[in-house]
């Protein structure tokens, strides 16, 4: 299964919505280990009237996914497919925060109707006015990937040409302090361009929404060619996920020496990060590496960041200097690996390849 | 009245999230819904609540609604009506 990558939009804690920067100047982030997009502005964008209603992260989306159909040219997409592992959850919160306050009464409609998983794929379609199949998949850290898999299975089987595919999570201050209950995050605060270097349990929080337009159409300005998916659930040992790894590049005709530069998901947390060192050392010691969780922070769809930044790096030719890892490629980039895992669970590797 | 259709102006604003309105951008006169600040029934559910919840007043009678919510003024004379201003 393969789908060229058309046209790309992303908002997250870096400024990524416009095509001109790509990570030259990042923003690190001090704030008790939390980062949060930088917005565009949003009525360049949206209908003021349609704006008022919306939350923060349906804002994100829906934007995301209006600069991803410009970059593409593709008015009217096939089919409008989204992952997501939280969904709209700062209206469910505003909701459920209302219900509790107001002893179940006076409850206005807004929040609740726009607390589900699926409002950003609806939102779009009916912005669109797009009556084709669309869904959104709610499989914590494989949604992005969930979703993924579905586009290009749509594209496989000549149902759909083009995709518009979307991954998006928000982070908010209650999110935030609960999931640090469940020892997701540093207690210590640290600068988020720092991660690397911090060898403590836990990792920074973040969010962002990335929308793709996959198209089965070669064309000279796509930006890469998505060659490979592949998932694995908890695995038992690193051993395992060694074999799974070199399993799948064999299955797309590749060596990890035809790899030009792997992008890890490293997250900054002792407790997991060793995963990524071992496949460093021992299938790709001889690769360059990259990393990005320092720019956009942990979340269930993080890997839709790592997309974009593959993509850009494909067609641009250009690894930032806030990303690499190691040493550089030796020549062109032609093949890229993602590799990424959410807290060890949800294993995923993507291939992503010159066009 | 007028400081009653002031304050009605601030909370509609903020409970309809009306962005870049002021609440001398609202004439207490005109249309809330379709022409003027173009509301819609969702806006009209939220505009019951704020009632209920900062007025202590319930509206049951859907034909009552349309014609309370017709303009800020025709809501500050409701209320003061029923003696909630």
């Amino acid at each position: 299964m393969k789908a060229y990558i058309r046209g790309i939009g992303n908002i997250s804690p870096q400024k990524t919505f416009t095509k001109e920067e790509f990570l030259e100047n990042v923003v690190s982030y001090n704030n008790n280990n939390m980062l949060f997009c930088i917005d565009p502005v949003y009525k360049e964008y949206i209908n003021p009237l349609q704006l008022r209603r919306m939350s923060r992260t349906l804002r994100m989306g829906v934007t995301a996914a209006k600069i991803c159909l410009q970059d593409s040219g593709v008015e009217m997409p096939d089919a409008v497919i989204t992952g997501t592992g939280f969904g709209c959850i700062e209206d469910t919160e505003k909701f459920l925060l209302a219900l509790l306050h107001n002893n179940e009464q006076q409850l206005t409609p807004t929040a609740f109707m726009q607390s589900t998983h699926n409002t950003i794929s609806g939102q779009v379609a009916i912005m669109l006015k797009c009556k084709e199949y669309n869904s959104t998949y709610v499989n914590r850290g494989f949604s992005f990937e969930t979703a993924l898999l579905d586009s290009l299975m749509l594209i496989e089987e000549k149902n759909a040409h083009n995709v518009l595919l979307g991954g998006f999570d928000e982070n908010t201050l209650n999110l935030h302090a609960t999931t640090s209950r469940l020892g997701h995050w540093k207690k210590e605060n640290i600068n988020s361009l720092e991660l690397l270097n911090s060898k403590t349990p836990g990792s920074v929080s973040g969010e962002g929404a990335a929308f793709f337009m996959l198209t089965d159409k070669p064309d000279e300005n796509n930006y890469a060619l998505l060659k490979g998916l592949s998932m694995l659930y908890k695995p038992e040992n690193k051993s395992e996920v060694e074999q799974h790894l070199s399993n799948f590049l064999k299955s797309n005709n590749l060596s990890p020496n035809n790899i030009d530069l792997v992008v890890y998901g490293i997250n900054g947390d002792v407790r997991t990060d060793h995963v990524y060192y071992h496949l460093r050392d021992t299938l790709f010691s001889e690769n360059a590496g990259a990393y990005f969780k320092h720019l956009c922070g942990d979340y269930y769809t993080a890997s839709a960041f790592a997309l974009w930044l593959s993509a850009n790096a494909i067609k641009k030719q250009v690894i930032p200097e806030a990303v690499k890892l190691g040493k550089a490629p030796s020549g062109d980039l032609k093949n890229i690996l993602i590799v990424n895992h959410y807290r060890d669970i949800n294993y995923s590797f993507m291939l992503v390849s010159q066009c | 009245m007028d400081a009653l259709i002031a304050k009605l102006k601030t909370q509609i604003i903020e409970q309809l999230n009306l962005e870049g309105v002021a609440p001398d951008d609202i004439d207490a006169d005109s249309p809330l819904f379709g022409e003027g600040l173009g509301l819609d029934s969702i806006d009209a559910l939220e505009l019951i609540v704020l009632l209920e919840k900062n007025y202590g007043l319930k509206i049951e009678n859907p034909a009552e609604g349309k014609k309370i919510f017709s303009t800020i003024r025709s809501i500050a004379e409701y209320i003061t009506a029923n003696g909630k201003a």
